[in-house]
C-alpha cells in the first residue's frame, strides 16, 4: 500500500498526512507538483493520492484555483484516471478546495466545476474544532463512522452550490460530512458549529463512486488523543477521530 | 480587446458583509481588478479570465455585461480604485502572472500587470471618502474616487492603466564623496543622506558626525576619498539596529557595556553554574539554541518591526513574522521553524487620536483601530501562508503606544543535533566558497531600513522604507534548504537578509571566512534603473545568502530551480579580510573588514536618576465587589483575545498540545505547548510577558516582574525549570536621555539578578531604542509621545512528560489553593486604572521565596497532585479565579478570610508576583502540604461545580453567575 503526498507551492501539511498514513500501516512519498508533472507515470505506483492542507500560491486568485489550473494544465488525464481506478483520493481543506476546483468531485458533469468555495460568512479566518456527522456510507473512507470530532482553519470553506446541481449531489449521495451541533442535529447553518456558512451544513463531498473525497476538516490533526482540546479532563484512546479515517483507507486495500 | 480583467463575487463575501455592516450601508461592491501593461485580444481574454476566476461563484465583467451585471446589485454613483503605488510587492500579481506562463506557456511575451480592488459603492461623496480612508494606506496605495459613470466609460474605452516603476534612465559612474567639509556639511550627510548632483538627498543615514569622522580619518589613512557605496555600507553596518551602539556603550562605570555586563553575562555566569549540554548557540546566532532532547537542538528568536508598522501595519507586521522566520532558517545550518509568536503593544484602538507628522494637519498618523487591524492581519496572513503554526501570543492596550505600535514576532525552530556526522549549529564560509542568493529579487523596497529604524518617526523619515512580505515566495525557498539541501550538507553557511540587506548578511558571513568579493551587476532586480547602493542595500524580503563550496554549486542552483525558486551566484568569499564590492567591473568599495565592523566610534554614555512620575491618587468608585470584576473582565487588557487565536493557525504541523484557548469555556491561556517530534513525548512550553505600566514607577522591578511570569508561566504550565531558557527584547524611548538610560540600565541589572537567581538563561534578545513619535496634533501643537519602556522576556521551555502538562480547569470538590504570599501591590495595576487607587506599592519579586513555591510546585506536578493550576498575573487573584471558572465551566465559593491588614480588595486584585492558583483533589491535601511546608500556601476555596462564583466575607454571599462573568470576558473590544 503507497501513498502519493503532493507538495509544493505553499501545500503545508505534507509531512503530519504523511505521517498518519505511514502510522496505519502505508509506505509514502512526498512528492513535488514539478517532478509529478515531469514523470507522471510514478502514479502508477501508489493506491492513494492525498493533496494535503495548506496554502498553494496564496490562496491567490481563490483557494485552490491556481493549483487546480496547473493540474488541469499538467496532470489532468492522469489524475482523472487515477479516479476511475480503485484506487483513492483525499484532499483535506487546501487539497479539498483543489479537487473541487478540478472538478473532480462531486464530477456529476465532468471536466469543469460544478461547485464553488468560498469565503467563510463571517469573513475571517476560522481555525476552530468541530463536531460532523457522515451523511451516508457512499465513501470508503468513511466506512463505519457515525460523527467526528475534527479541527477546521481556513478562509474559504463554504460550499457554493447551484439549486439544481445540489438536488443530484443529495439524489446521489454524495454529501459526506455535514457540521453538527452539541445536540448532534445539523448545524443549520449557525455559528460556531458551522463555521464557515456552509449550504446543508456540507463539510465534505464526494464523487459517484465515493473513492475521491473532499473535506474541508483536517482529520491528520485530530490523530492522536493529545491533539484533542481539553484532552487532559477526558478518558481518551491513543488515538483521535482522525485516525479513523486513515485506517478506513488502509482497511480498503486489505 | 481590453486591458482590464475584472471579476466579482456573485454572492456577497464576507468582506462585503463586513464592510456592508461597518458603513451601514446595502449597496456595496467589491471587484478584483487586474489591469494589464497590454491589450489583450479576445482570445487571450476569454484564456486568462478563465485562469483566475471561478465559474460558479464569479462572474467575469466585460463591455458587453458590465451595465447589466452591475445594475442587477444596485444603483451604485462612486467608485473606489485602490491599486498598489509602482514598486511595492504585490503577491497576487505575482500569482496571476505565474497562472498565466505556467498555463499559456510560449504564447506571452512580457508584460506587466497590477491587482486592484475596486469598490463600487451608493451613497454621499463624503461617506465614501471616509470607507476609502479605511480601506487603503497612502503610503502604499494610490486611491482613486470617481463617479460610477466614469468607471463605466473607462471600462469600455480601455482606460484602466497601470503605473510602472519609472526609474530615469541613468548610468552608473563611480561617485566620491568629499568628507573634507565642515562639521555642519558633515553632519547634513548623516542626517539627510549623500547629495545626488542635482543637489537633492538620498535620505538618512542616521550617522552622527563621530561615526562620519571615524569615516574621514580611515580614508585619509588610506589616502584616497570613499565611494558612496561605501558610506552607504557602513551606515548600514554601523546603525543602530545592526550594532545595538548603546547596549554595548560604556555607560556610567560600566566599561563593557550592559549587554555584555548583565545579559550576556549573566548567561555566562550561568553556564558556568550548571555545567550541562542546555546552552547549545548563544548570542552569535541568528536565533538561540537550546537542548531539546539528545538527537534535536531547538532554537528561539524574537525580533520588533515597530516603525514599518507604524507606517504600514499589514505591511509591516507580515515582514516582521516571514522576517523572523528566516532568522530560524539562518540558524545553525538552517532550522525548520515550528512555532510563531506574537505581542502587540497598541494605543486604544476606540480613540482618535488626531496625530499628524508635519504642521497644518499634515502628514498623519493612520487611525489606531486601522493600525491594530493591520498588525492583526498582517501576522495572520505571514503565519497561515507559511504553514507554521502561531500559537503564543497577546496584546496590550495603552495611549503612550499612540506614536508607534510595537509589533514583536518570534518563532521557535527545529534541527537535527548533528548532520551527517557534523554539528549542525556550527557553520563556516570557506575561502572558495561560492556567494548564492536564493528567493525573490531585488527593488527599491525598504532602503535605509536599518539606519531609519535607529531614528525617531520625524517628518524626514523616509517612506520608502517599508516592505511587504510575501509568504509564499519563502515558503518555496524554505521548503528547499530544509528538505533537499540542509541534510546533503550541500552549503557550508547560510544566513538571512534583513535589515542592511547583501552588505549586512555577506558583511557578517564573511567574518567565517576572511572576506568576500560580490558583483553586483549579477543580481536580479525587480526593475531596472537601481544605483548599486540601492542593490547593496536594499531589503526586499524573502533571501537567504549561502556559501556554497564550487563543486556543489551546480546542483544546488538545479534544485533551488525546480522548485520554481531563482538562486543566482553573486559573488565569492576569500581568506583576505577584505570586503570588496565592483559593478560592472569596477571596483566600488573596499574596506578592510576590520574597520567595516569594528571601527564605529563606541559610545559613552550616562545616566541620570529620572523624576518618578506618580501615579494620580484616584479615589475608588462605590462599586460592589461583583461588579469590579466584570468591570475588570471586561478591560481591554483582561478581555479574551479569542478572535486573534481563531484567526491564526495553531494547529497546522499537528503539534499543537496545550492550544490558545482552554476549557470548554475557553479562556485565553498564559502558555502554550507544541509537540514538535511524532516520536518522542516531550513538548515546548511557550509564554511571555512584559509590563509595561510599571516601568515608570520602578523599571527594576517591572523587569524583575517580566522575567518572573515569563518563567512562572513556564512551570506553570509544567516545563522543567532546568530546561527553561528567555529572551529580551527591549524597546526603549529616548534613548539619548540620561533618565531613559538611567531606567535602561536598571532593567538590564534586574535581568541580570533575576535570571542568575532563577539559573535561566538568556540566549537570544534584540533592543529597538527609540520608539517616539514627534509631531503635532490637531492644533497644530508640537508633540512628543513617546512610548513607555517595554521589555519583553518570551520564555521557552522543555516539558519532558505529556503527563506533567497542567490544565487550567478544576474538577468538582477540588480545593482551590493560592501558593505564594499576597501583599498590598495595587500600585500601577488593572484595578487602580479602572477603579481607582488609595495607597499601595508597586510589585517587587523576591526571588528566594518565589522559588520556593515553584520548587515545590514542580515536585507536586510530578508526582500528580495538581488538578488545575493557573499563573496569578493581570487583575489577581480575583481574575484568576474568574478564568478558571469560566474555563471549566465549574462553579467555585471562595472564603474571604484575610491576613496581614489586607483588605478584600488588595486581596483579591494586588498584582502581587510569582503566585499560583491551583486545585487539588481533597484526597490529596495532607501530601500537598507536607510539599509546600517550605513555601506560602493558602486555601481560599473549592469548586462546587455549581453555575456561580461565590464570594463570603464573613456572612456576606457576594455571587454572580459564571455565564454573566463569561459574557463580561468574552466582549468584543471596542474599534476591532
Amino acid at each position: 500500500m503507497n501513498v502519493l503526498v503532493l507538495s509544493g507551492y505553499g501545500i503545508n501539511c505534507e509531512n503530519e498526512t504523511l505521517h498518519a498514513f505511514e502510522v496505519v500501516g502505508f509506505k509514502g512519498k512526498i512528492i513535488h507538483i514539478n517532478d509529478l508533472i515531469q514523470n507522471p507515470k510514478q502514479l502508477n505506483n501508489y493506491q492513494v493520492f492525498a493533496i494535503p492542507g495548506g496554502f498553494s500560491y496564496g490562496d491567490d486568485t481563490g483557494s485552490g484555483n491556481a493549483m487546480a489550473k496547473k493540474i488541469m494544465t499538467n496532470l489532468y488525464d492522469q489524475l482523472t484516471d487515477f479516479s476511475l481506478k480503485d484506487k483513492l483520493i483525499i484532499g483535506i481543506c487546501n487539497g479539498c478546495q483543489i479537487l473541487i476546483n478540478l472538478g473532480l468531485v462531486p464530477s456529476l458533469n465532468k471536466k469543469d466545476p460544478e461547485v464553488a468555495l468560498i469565503e467563510n460568512k463571517s469573513g475571517n479566518y476560522e481555525c476552530r474544532w468541530v463536531d460532523v456527522k457522515v451523511s451516508n456510507n457512499k465513501s470508503p473512507w468513511l466506512e463505519n463512522i457515525s460523527t467526528l470530532n475534527l479541527p477546521v482553519a481556513h478562509q474559504e470553506g463554504q460550499f457554493l452550490i447551484p439549486i439544481n446541481l445540489l438536488k443530484s449531489i443529495k439524489a446521489n449521495n454524495l454529501i459526506s460530512l455535514q457540521y453538527i451541533d452539541h445536540h448532534k442535529k445539523l448545524a443549520k447553518g449557525q455559528f460556531p458549529f458551522n463555521p464557515n456558512g456552509s449550504k446543508d451544513d456540507i463539510a465534505a463531498l464526494t464523487n459517484q463512486n465515493g473513492n475521491v473525497l473532499a473535506m474541508m476538516p483536517h482529520p491528520e490533526r485530530a490523530f492522536y488523543h493529545y491533539h484533542i482540546p481539553n484532552w487532559q479532563s477526558k478518558t481518551l484512546k491513543k488515538f483521535g477521530d482522525g485516525y479513523k479515517i486513515f485506517m478506513n483507507a488502509k482497511k480498503f486495500f486489505a | 480587446m481590453t486591458n482590464t480583467i475584472q471579476i466579482l463575487s456573485i454572492e456577497k463575501t464576507g468582506k462585503e458583509n463586513s464592510l456592508r455592516k461597518e458603513y451601514n450601508n446595502k449597496s456595496i461592491k467589491i471587484i478584483d481588478g487586474y489591469f494589464f501593461s497590454t491589450n489583450l485580444d479576445d482570445q487571450k481574454f476569454t484564456k486568462i479570465s478563465k485562469l483566475i476566476s471561478n465559474d460558479v461563484s464569479q462572474t467575469i465583467l466585460t463591455k458587453k455585461n458590465v451595465n447589466n451585471v452591475l445594475s442587477s446589485y444596485s444603483n451604485f454613483n462612486w467608485v473606489v480604485e485602490i491599486k498598489f503605488l509602482p514598486g511595492v510587492t504585490d503577491n497576487i500579481a505575482t500569482t496571476v502572472k505565474e497562472i498565466i506562463k505556467d498555463n499559456l506557456k510560449s504564447s506571452f511575451k512580457s508584460f506587466e500587470l497590477g491587482s486592484t480592488k475596486i469598490i463600487l459603492i451608493k451613497g454621499r461623496k463624503e461617506d465614501i471618502t471616509k470607507i476609502s480612508k479605511n480601506e487603503a494606506n497612502p503610503l502604499i496605495q494610490t486611491i482613486k474616487i470617481y463617479p460610477f459613470k466614469k468607471y463605466l466609460n473607462n471600462f469600455k474605452k480601455n482606460q484602466f492603466k497601470i503605473e510602472k516603476v519609472k526609474l530615469p534612465k541613468k548610468k552608473y559612474s563611480k561617485k566620491e564623496i568629499n568628507l573634507d567639509i565642515s562639521d555642519h556639511q558633515l553632519s547634513l550627510i548623516g542626517k539627510l543622506g549623500i547629495e545626488e548632483n542635482d543637489k537633492s538627498r538620498r535620505g538618512t543615514l542616521g550617522l552622527d558626525l563621530e561615526s562620519l569622522k571615524a569615516i574621514r580619518n580611515y580614508f585619509s589613512t588610506i589616502k584616497r576619498k570613499p565611494t558612496d557605496v561605501e558610506i552607504e555600507t557602513l551606515a548600514q553596518t554601523w546603525s543602530e539596529h545592526c550594532k545595538h551602539k548603546i547596549f554595548s556603550a560604556k555607560i556610567d562605570d560600566i566599561h563593557e557595556g550592559i549587554f555584555k555586563k548583565y545579559i550576556k553575562g549573566a548567561t555566562e555566569k550561568i553556564i558556568q553554574l550548571r555545567k550541562d549540554n542546555f546552552c547549545v548557540s548563544l548570542f552569535t546566532d541568528n536565533a538561540g539554541g537550546i537542548e531539546f532532547n539528545k538527537d534535536w537542538i531547538i532554537c528561539h528568536k524574537v525580533e520588533t518591526h515597530n516603525t514599518p508598522s507604524a507606517l504600514d501595519p499589514f505591511g509591516g507586521a507580515i515582514t516582521g513574522i516571514v522576517g523572523v522566520n528566516r532568522d530560524c532558517l539562518g540558524f545553525g545550518k538552517g532550522a525548520k521553524p515550528i512555532a510563531n509568536t506574537y505581542a502587540y503593544y497598541l494605543a486604544d484602538p476606540n480613540k482618535n487620536y488626531q496625530l499628524y507628522r508635519q504642521k497644518n494637519n499634515k502628514d498623519p498618523m493612520l487611525p489606531a483601530n486601522f493600525i491594530a487591524k493591520g498588525i492583526i492581519s498582517g501576522v495572520r496572513v505571514g503565519g497561515n501562508c507559511s504553514g507554521i503554526p502561531t500559537p503564543q501570543g497577546n496584546v496590550y492596550f495603552d495611549d503612550r503606544f499612540a506614536g508607534k505600535p510595537l509589533v514583536f514576532c518570534g518563532t521557535v525552530g527545529i534541527i537535527p543535533k548533528k548532520i551527517k556526522g557534523k554539528l549542525s549549529h556550527k557553520k563556516k564560509a570557506n575561502p572558495g566558497d561560492i556567494i548564492l542568493m536564493a528567493g525573490g529579487r531585488v527593488g527599491k523596497d525598504g532602503i535605509h531600513g536599518a539606519t531609519f529604524s535607529s531614528e525617531e518617526l520625524d517628518p524626514n523619515s523616509p517612506v520608502s522604507a517599508v516592505q511587504i512580505g510575501d509568504p509564499i515566495t519563502q515558503k518555496k525557498m524554505s521548503d528547499v534548504i530544509i528538505r533537499e539541501l540542509r541534510d546533503e550538507n550541500l552549503y557550508s553557511s547560510i544566513t538571512d537578509n534583513g535589515a542592511g540587506g547583501l552588505s549586512s548578511s555577506i558583511g557578517e558571513m564573511a567574518k567565517e571566512s576572511g572576506g568576500f568579493i560580490v558583483n553586483l551587476e549579477k543580481i536580479p532586480l525587480k526593475y531596472k534603473g537601481l544605483y548599486p547602493w540601492e542593490i547593496w542595500v536594499s531589503e526586499s524580503q524573502e533571501r537567504m545568502t549561502l556559501a556554497v563550496p564550487p563543486q556543489n554549486v551546480k546542483k544546488v542552483i538545479k534544485i533551488f530551480n525546480a522548485r520554481g525558486v531563482e538562486a543566482t551566484i553573486i559573488g565569492k568569499f576569500i581568506k583576505k579580510e577584505k570586503a570588496i564590492v565592483k559593478y560592472n567591473k569596477t571596483e566600488i568599495l573596499n574596506l578592510d573588514m576590520e574597520f567595516l565592523h569594528e571601527g564605529y566610534p563606541k559610545l559613552n554614555l550616562k545616566t541620570s536618576f529620572p523624576k518618578i512620575k506618580k501615579e494620580k491618587k484616584k479615589i475608588i468608585k462605590k462599586s460592589s465587589l461583583i461588579n469590579k470584576l466584570h468591570k475588570l473582565l471586561s478591560s481591554p487588557n483582561i478581555v479574551s483575545k479569542e478572535f486573534i487565536a481563531t484567526q491564526y493557525d495553531h494547529e497546522v504541523q499537528a503539534t499543537s498540545i496545550i492550544k490558545p484557548l482552554q476549557g470548554e469555556g475557553r479562556v485565553f491561556g498564559n502558555a502554550t505547548a507544541i509537540k514538535p517530534l511524532f516520536y518522542d513525548e516531550k513538548s515546548i512550553a511557550l509564554s511571555q510577558a512584559a509590563y509595561p505600566q510599571y516601568a515608570e514607577t520602578n523599571p527594576y522591578d517591572m523587569a524583575g516582574c517580566s522575567i518572573d511570569t515569563a518563567y512562572k508561566n513556564l512551570i506553570v504550565s509544567g516545563a522543567n525549570s532546568k530546561k527553561i531558557a528567555i529572551l529580551d527584547n527591549f524597546c526603549w524611548c529616548s534613548s539619548d536621555e540620561p533618565d531613559r538610560l538611567y531606567q535602561l540600565k536598571e532593567a538590564a541589572k534586574a535581568c541580570y539578578d533575576y535570571a542568575v537567581a532563577y539559573q535561566t538563561p538568556f540566549i537570544s534578545g534584540k533592543d529597538s531604542m527609540f520608539n517616539d513619535f514627534k509631531g503635532f496634533d490637531k492644533t497644530g501643537k508640537s508633540v512628543k509621545i513617546s512610548i513607555p519602556p517595554t521589555l519583553l522576556i518570551s520564555s521557552i521551555g522543555v516539558v519532558d512528560k505529556i503527563s506533567h502538562l497542567t490544565k487550567i480547569t478544576p474538577d468538582d470538590g477540588d480545593i482551590l489553593l493560592v501558593l505564594g504570599a499576597t501583599r498590598n501591590e495595587l500600585q500601577d495595576s488593572v484595578y487602580s486604572k479602572i477603579i481607582g487607587y488609595e495607597k499601595s506599592k508597586n510589585p517587587v519579586v523576591n526571588s528566594k521565596d518565589t522559588l520556593r513555591t515553584y520548587r515545590n510546585f514542580e515536585k507536586a506536578n510530578k508526582l500528580g497532585i495538581i488538578n488545575s493550576a493557573i499563573g496569578i498575573d493581570l487583575g489577581g487573584i480575583g481574575i484568576a479565579v474568574a478564568k478558571m471558572a469560566i474555563s471549566s465551566k465549574k462553579g467555585l465559593t471562595i472564603d474571604l478570610k484575610l491576613k496581614n491588614k489586607i483588605s478584600v480588595d488588595q486581596f483579591l486584585f494586588s498584582e502581587t508576583q510569582s503566585r499560583i492558583l491551583v486545585s487539588i483533589k481533597k484526597n490529596n491535601l495532607a501530601n500537598f502540604k507536607k510539599i509546600f511546608k517550605t513555601s506560602d500556601c493558602t486555601i481560599i476555596g473549592k469548586c462546587t461545580g455549581s453555575d456561580v462564583i461565590e464570594f463570603k466575607d464573613n456572612k456576606k454571599i457576594m455571587r454572580s453567575k459564571i455565564s454573566d462573568f463569561a459574557k463580561s470576558y468574552k466582549q468584543n473590544i471596542k474599534g476591532l
